[in-house]
């Protein structure tokens, strides 16, 4: 049969952010696909180099709108044992209030997302109804639906008062109520059976193969969480439990998401009820920090997060690496489309919960022979130079 | 034989096209406005089908270079032009006064013509989504059409007769078909819910997949004519459902003034293919798409063999129940 | 099967939609909103201006006495904001030592000018 090519991307209703997959079909049988992620591109890992570590923060949060309380504390965090801070007890149970509401607000997010790949808009218009009520616990917290802003070097921003805590355990009941009607439908719902099960399957060897993480990972069996493995916040002091599943399809990760929701709030409610007194940030923040590198990694609600910061001495990062959890998921979406069906693409690729706006990466592109590459940073310069005629700090 | 003028009437005013456009907005409006409070939100206002139709009339038509204008042009007022005189053929304030032998033959023809319009508009756009939606609707058509064809046959095999008027007259007489043929009724529907590629048969025009399908290159008028005729065709499958299985307009006593009659006849029309557009609007709301080969999986074992089944107990039934 | 009841039990319900703008989502009072500078407050210590992370916030002239601590200080320079470039992340009304900018729960607006100051 002939391969025909379906461009799936930039745009396309399908897909929330700009990604380009170029799709080789055989009737409806994927054969391989080739992907080009450098639509949301911003220069963010550069722009970070020029700010010091206050206004950094914001900047960085604004990486990825879902998971934006992540990015920032992972950064604060780095800095922080950098600089060998001691965080007080009541930020870190406020940093990890705002966490797990984010986990739990991205997760129902995904939930809805995902049924609208499968057309079935219901389900979408239900979970982000409920989701509604954790978006206004984050906005009474902070100030701010997404972007919330709540972390320093140090501490938080603000402080928790009696009311808004109060308002929030208020909310909880109903959450959790919800939430166990979604694990009641997901796993009686007719069309959404036939659409997960068994479509995407990756087995534990692949995805350790392939180096995934996060939810995908857990679904196929592999046990690893870095709230736990690598703890950070205070996710040793508060009693959950790290959800897997063993099908590895579409199927298993939707169940450890959905067993991820009950799970945070779990942790919100423990976290609540367990506030600590005290100051909510250190007496006195340095300004400058020590010289030193640090790889924090943090668990986001799509997966392991890295951030890699070498310092110098002055009050900014000499150089900043993200490796968010979506950048290392991509080869799995690529290995698990091939032999599935056309209309199987939007299901497999929201699986594993996209964040392009987390991914993106530069990719050059030759106009003339449409062949795709990277380039290095030498290169990088000259060309620039060379085109602009400025000079370009290396 | 009815007089020229009242049949110019009837075909024209009430209850023909004029009647049958507005009522087909207002299903379009009933419909959504369900699915969205079903849905928790609030959803349109009484007048948004016509408004989205008068704003789609007058968008720009966008010509895609090398493809056959006149083709384009012509597919959705062959499809409304179908659709709407099949509609002519079902009673609505009694028998239908253009009845004859075999217009349920034709009734059922004149439906399937909207699909084989969307296949060839899909085709002849240059757009890869196109052509995969063209197919994929050329596929649905075929799984579906052999037990919604043979579902549809029952009622006929069972009143004697293959006019859809003296079938809706029979069951004035009988228990409504619905009643007699359980299994045909919901396989009707079902299958009515795919030829109207709505949730959740609407792979044809899965939009998360491949964009709109065939409906992808149709902009400006042909959009909204095409548009119109899908919703042409919910009116005019709900009344042949209502007709061949609830009994249609008929009333099931004897009402004296002739005119009362009518209304009242008019009134339970109404009624049913409300009812019969609510169960269609739940199944939308309630599911989401299959894959077109899941859909060959159900359609040819489990849909086709129950078809198969009624046909066959309807003629048991003939055998034993001794006609009047 | 719980999906048709629901379904079901939201067709008698209020649709969960707020009417905007004949209803109102209700703001709490964290809302970081449109930045609003108290002139008599601000002593004009700069700091706004150095944490700032888009750099919107200028020092002007602005001379005029104001009370800090109990004491009277002579201010030289005042802050001005464009409102259209910050993107309320509310760091300046956390390092303000008095208070005098802060962020209102009222919002910015928005333009294509980003260069447009409104102080």
């Amino acid at each position: 049969m002939v391969e025909v090519m379906v461009p799936i991307g930039p745009q396309h209703p399908a897909l929330k952010e700009p990604v380009n997959f170029r799709i080789y079909v055989e009737g409806e049988k994927i054969v391989r696909l080739d992907l080009d992620l450098s639509y949301n591109h911003r220069g963010i890992e550069k722009a970070a180099e020029e700010r010091n570590f206050i206004r950094v923060l914001p900047l960085l949060e604004r990486v990825c709108g879902i998971c934006s309380h992540s990015h920032a504390t992972v950064f604060a965090k780095g800095i922080e044992e950098i600089m060998d801070l001691e965080v007080p007890a009541r930020a870190q149970y406020i940093r990890t209030i705002m966490a797990e509401l984010e986990r739990m607000h991205s997760h129902l997010l995904w939930l809805g997302v995902a049924a609208h790949e499968i057309g079935f808009n219901t389900l979408l218009m239900w979970t982000w109804r409920d989701r509604e009520a954790v978006l206004d616990t984050l906005e009474e917290m902070s100030g701010n639906r997404v972007h919330y802003n709540m972390n320093e070097i140090g501490g938080v921003r603000l402080d928790l008062s009696e009311k808004q805590v109060a308002a929030a355990q208020q909310r909880l009941p109903l959450l959790e109520d919800r939430i166990a009607q979604y694990v009641d439908m997901v796993s009686h719902q007719e069309t959404m059976l036939i659409r997960f099960r068994g479509v995407g399957k990756l087995s534990k060897e692949e995805i350790l193969k392939y180096g995934t993480v996060g939810p995908t990972a857990r679904a196929s069996g592999v046990d690893y969480d870095v709230r736990r493995d690598d703890s950070y916040l205070v996710y040793d002091e508060v009693p959950w439990n790290v959800v897997t599943d063993s099908s590895g399809d579409v199927y298993g990760r939707t169940k450890v998401r959905i067993g991820e929701l009950s799970e945070s709030l779990k942790i919100v409610r423990h976290c609540i009820e367990n506030l600590p007194e005290g100051p909510v940030r250190v007496a006195s923040t340095p300004k400058m920090a020590p010289k030193g590198e640090i790889l924090s990694r943090y668990e986001a609600p799509r997966g392991e997060l890295a951030h890699f910061i070498r310092t110098n001495g002055t009050d900014k990062a000499e150089r900043l690496d993200i490796r968010t959890p979506t950048l290392a998921n991509w080869t799995s979406v690529a290995k698990a489309l091939v032999n599935q069906n056309l209309a199987d693409i939007p299901v497999i690729v929201a699986a594993i919960d996209p964040c392009l706006s987390c991914t993106s990466r530069m990719t050059v592109i030759d106009t003339g022979t449409q062949a795709q590459g990277s380039i290095s940073w030498e290169e990088l310069v000259r060309k620039c130079r060379a085109r602009y005629g400025m000079g370009v700090q290396p | 034989m009815i007089d020229p003028l009242l049949l110019t009437v009837y075909i024209l005013i009430f209850p023909g096209f004029l009647f049958l456009l507005a009522y087909s907005l207002f299903f379009q409006y009933i419909d959504r406005k369900l699915a969205a409070r079903m849905q928790h939100r609030v959803g349109p206002p009484l007048l948004q089908p016509l408004a989205d139709f008068i704003k789609t009339l007058g968008k720009e038509v966008i010509d895609v270079k090398g493809v056959d204008r006149g083709a384009f042009s012509a597919a959705p007022l062959i499809a409304l032009a179908a659709v709407m005189t099949a509609f002519l053929y079902i009673p609505i304030i009694g028998a239908s006064p253009l009845a004859f032998q075999g217009d349920l033959i034709l009734v059922l023809y004149l439906m399937t013509l909207p699909t084989l319009t969307l296949f060839v508009v899909g085709w002849l756009s240059r757009n890869v989504f196109a052509c995969v939606g063209a197919i994929r609707s050329v596929t649905q058509l075929f799984i579906y059409e052999v037990p919604f064809f043979l579902v549809m046959l029952a009622p006929a095999l069972m009143a004697g007769t293959w006019s859809v008027s003296e079938i809706v007259a029979w069951q004035q007489a009988h228990p409504w078909c619905a009643v007699l043929q359980p299994i045909g009724f919901v396989i009707a529907l079902i299958a009515l819910q795919a030829k109207l590629e709505r949730t959740p048969f609407d792979i044809p025009e899965a939009e998360t997949e491949i964009v709109a399908g065939p409906w992808t290159e149709m902009t400006g008028h042909r959009l909204a004519l095409m548009k119109l005729a899908f919703d042409v065709s919910l009116v005019t499958g709900s009344a042949l459902i209502t007709a061949l299985f609830l009994g249609g307009p008929e009333v099931p006593w004897v009402i004296t003034p002739a005119w009362l009659a009518a209304l009242a006849g008019f009134g339970l029309f109404l009624v049913k293919t409300l009812a019969v557009l609510f169960i269609l609007s739940t199944l939308r709301v309630a599911t989401g798409r299959i894959r077109l080969d899941q859909l060959n999986d159900i359609g040819w074992k489990y849909i086709a063999g129950a078809a198969v089944f009624q046909v066959a107990l309807v003629l048991v039934m003939n055998a034993w129940w001794v006609q009047p | 099967m719980s999906v048709i009841r629901e379904m079901l039990h939201n067709l008698v319900t209020k649709p969960f939609t707020i009417l905007y703008p004949y209803e109102k989502a209700p703001i709490p009072c964290t809302f970081r909103g449109e930045v609003a500078i108290d002139d008599d407050k601000c002593i004009g210590c700069s700091k706004c201006s150095l944490v700032c992370p888009p750099q919107v916030i200028t020092m002007i002239d602005g001379p005029r006495e104001v009370e800090f601590k109990g004491k009277s200080l002579a201010r030289k320079k005042r802050p001005q904001v464009k409102l259209y470039k910050c993107i309320r992340c509310g760091l300046c009304e956390r390092h303000c030592p008095t208070g005098a900018i802060h962020l209102k729960d009222t919002l910015s607006g928005c333009g294509t000018d980003k260069e447009a100051v409104i102080t």
